[in-house]
């Protein structure tokens, strides 16, 4: 799979968003709450809130068709993922997990100045869905010259 | 459990353009596969549109023109409630006024994050809204705040209180002045525009201290600079995360003497900025310059009201420099008799035109040149009254870079005496004429460096 650049970068308090599109191939938005390297696979997890992003579930359920983006708060550097998605209810393990990544990026964007009654808001990992997805290439997405860059693909 | 759905329309959301919290855009290929990315800026169109800024993401500009649909996520920056836009591609912008207002928004936030050049506006893509959805949220996010007093009304008295005034002077005093008492921004600048020098002069200060009367910034620099050479207001409303250079350097006497240039004034810890052009007969004459501690702190109804003020000010000052050619009968000047036996010391560096008095560093340039003028008349026949136009001819005479605001210029020379404490001082003895005050023996000397 890709290398541990990127494997650490998806694991480390950045902010992560859900790509994903219908039958009809209309575009949907939805944000996940904690990602990781699954266990002893080539695939990762990542947590999102069926209350809040119930469309992204529904089409990752229909065609498990997703795009991720991972940006850094602090100076937006950003990885784009493609790939294939399996989706079900989380397992509490996971929704630990999911907290913990939630408690990690509120800190990170105290540190950047940003008050925390403003970044509440937009995180939550209620009715939490287990994203499993399968990577098929990685795109640099930080705004500058290299933006769209692939970097990575299971295909040459 | 699911809240009562209220129409939302796009004037509800007006604090998600504000450009504070990143939006997300979500798009497809012809084949249904997705790109989701973060955008720099989302602009209000009319009611039913939006404009997006797409500077470096060639994979979101290629998919809506395969798939016309997109889904933009917009986040409130006064309480960070998210709303989910769903969105067909209409048209592109590669030029126009919101093209070019867009563009200057977008050159300003990002040399203040360090990305100037880099942000560089292509084309906007206007989007036609189809719906508006609120995402529920788990913590009950902020209260809005109260809608602000109304801003016509306010705008109304600010206007009328300029029009009531003659001089510069007090159209200045007029506008500041209503701006806190009607608006309630403490802190804020007024700008004018030499072109000869391609530089933006203070001449109108208010809640700094020192007031930074008669500093200096070449036009281009930083949002002031940027509202002056694009004609065009020019906003920031959370710098909570933009990285500052050159932190605030708070000069003191010691270092004006030494550097011979006044310090900006400015708010180590402002979270809010704007800056607004003056305008009149088609040319920018200066910038208004307000800033606050608050985040948002200037709506779009504060944008609007501030350039209707801005453009009467403009009128106003352009009118009282040629009225100020009119001299207005003599008044009777009562004689002022040295006070002081003290002595004087005036130096005038003819190089930059600088002038110190007592060793303190008080101005350079054209104004330089004016007060070593006057002192020089003043030196050889005692004059202590001067005309506007005899002063302009005189300047136009020396001075060939010279072209107009003269009665700023003067004003501004009287302030910056005034807040020295220099025992020199300039009065306004009526329309047009000006009377020099001179506390002790006057000893000028001529530095031809």
């Amino acid at each position: 799979m890709f290398g541990d650049e990127i494997a650490g970068f998806i694991e480390s308090p950045v902010m992560q968003i859900i790509g994903s599109s219908n039958a009809a191939r209309r575009p949907e938005i939805g944000r996940a709450m904690g990602a990781w390297i699954s266990t002893g696979s080539d695939t990762i997890d990542l947590v999102t809130s069926a209350w809040q992003w119930p469309e992204t579930v529904a089409n990752l359920r229909e065609n498990g068709r997703i795009a991720v983006t991972f940006a850094r708060p602090s100076d937006y550097v950003s990885y784009q993922l493609k790939g294939q998605a399996t989706i079900r209810p989380a397992e509490p393990g996971e929704v630990e997990r999911s907290s913990q990544y939630i408690v990690a990026i509120v800190s990170t964007q105290m540190r950047l100045g940003m008050l925390p009654e403003l970044i509440m808001p937009v995180l939550s990992n209620r009715d939490p869905m287990l994203i499993t997805m399968c990577v098929a290439s990685v795109f640099v997405q930080t705004p500058g010259s290299r933006a769209g860059e692939r970097i990575w693909s299971t295909t040459p | 459990m699911t809240p009562t759905p209220i129409r939302l329309t796009l004037a509800d959301l007006e604090a998600c353009f504000e450009g504070v919290i990143p939006s997300i855009i979500s798009t497809a290929d012809a084949d249904g596969l997705p790109n989701i990315s973060y955008l720099s800026h989302v602009a209000l169109v009319d009611d039913r549109h939006v404009a997006l800024s797409n500077q470096f993401f060639a994979k979101t500009a290629a998919n809506i023109r395969l798939n016309p649909h997109a889904m933009l996520l917009l986040v409130d920056a006064r309480n960070s409630a998210q709303y989910r836009l769903e969105l067909v591609f209409a048209h592109t912008l590669e030029a126009g006024s919101l093209f070019e207002h867009v563009a200057l928004q977008i050159d300003a936030s990002s040399a203040q994050v360090g990305m100037a050049g880099i942000m560089k506006l292509r084309n906007l893509d206007v989007f036609r809204v189809v719906s508006i959805e609120a995402i529920p949220s788990q913590v009950l996010t902020a209260e809005l705040p109260q809608s602000k007093r109304n801003r016509l009304i306010g705008a109304a008295r600010i206007a009328e209180a300029i029009a009531a005034e003659t001089d510069a002077d007090g159209i200045i005093d007029a506008m500041l002045e209503g701006l806190r008492t009607e608006f309630g921004f403490e802190h804020g600048l007024l700008l004018q525009l030499y072109e000869e020098r391609n530089q933006l002069i203070t001449i109108g200060s208010m809640g700094y201290v020192p007031s930074g009367i008669g500093s200096d910034i070449p036009v281009d620099e930083g949002v002031i600079g940027a509202a002056a050479a694009g004609g065009r207001l020019v906003k920031l409303s959370d710098m909570s995360r933009i990285r500052r250079f050159g932190a605030a350097v708070r000069g003191s006497s010691a270092d004006e003497n030494r550097t011979r240039a006044i310090p900006l004034p400015g708010m180590a810890d402002a979270m809010s900025q704007i800056a607004v052009p003056l305008v009149a007969a088609g040319s920018v004459r200066g910038v208004l310059f307000l800033e606050s501690r608050d985040r948002i702190a200037f709506t779009s109804d504060d944008e609007a009201a501030l350039s209707m003020i801005a453009r009467q000010a403009a009128m106003a000052l352009a009118l009282s420099e040629k009225l100020s050619l009119e001299t207005e009968p003599q008044r009777s000047v009562p004689a002022h008799p040295a006070t002081s036996e003290k002595t004087v010391q005036v130096v005038h560096h003819r190089f930059d035109d600088s002038v110190f008095i007592d060793g303190d560093y008080v101005i350079k340039g054209v104004a330089g040149r004016l007060l070593a003028s006057m002192l020089e008349q003043h030196q050889q026949s005692g004059r202590l009254e001067f005309t506007n136009r005899e002063i302009r001819l005189d300047a136009a005479l020396k001075l060939p870079d010279f072209k107009d605001n003269l009665e700023t210029r003067l004003l501004l020379l009287r302030r910056r005496l005034e807040e020295k404490r220099l025992p020199i001082r300039l009065t306004r003895l009526g329309r047009g004429r000006i009377g020099l005050l001179i506390e002790g023996r006057l000893r000028l000397s001529k530095d031809v460096v």
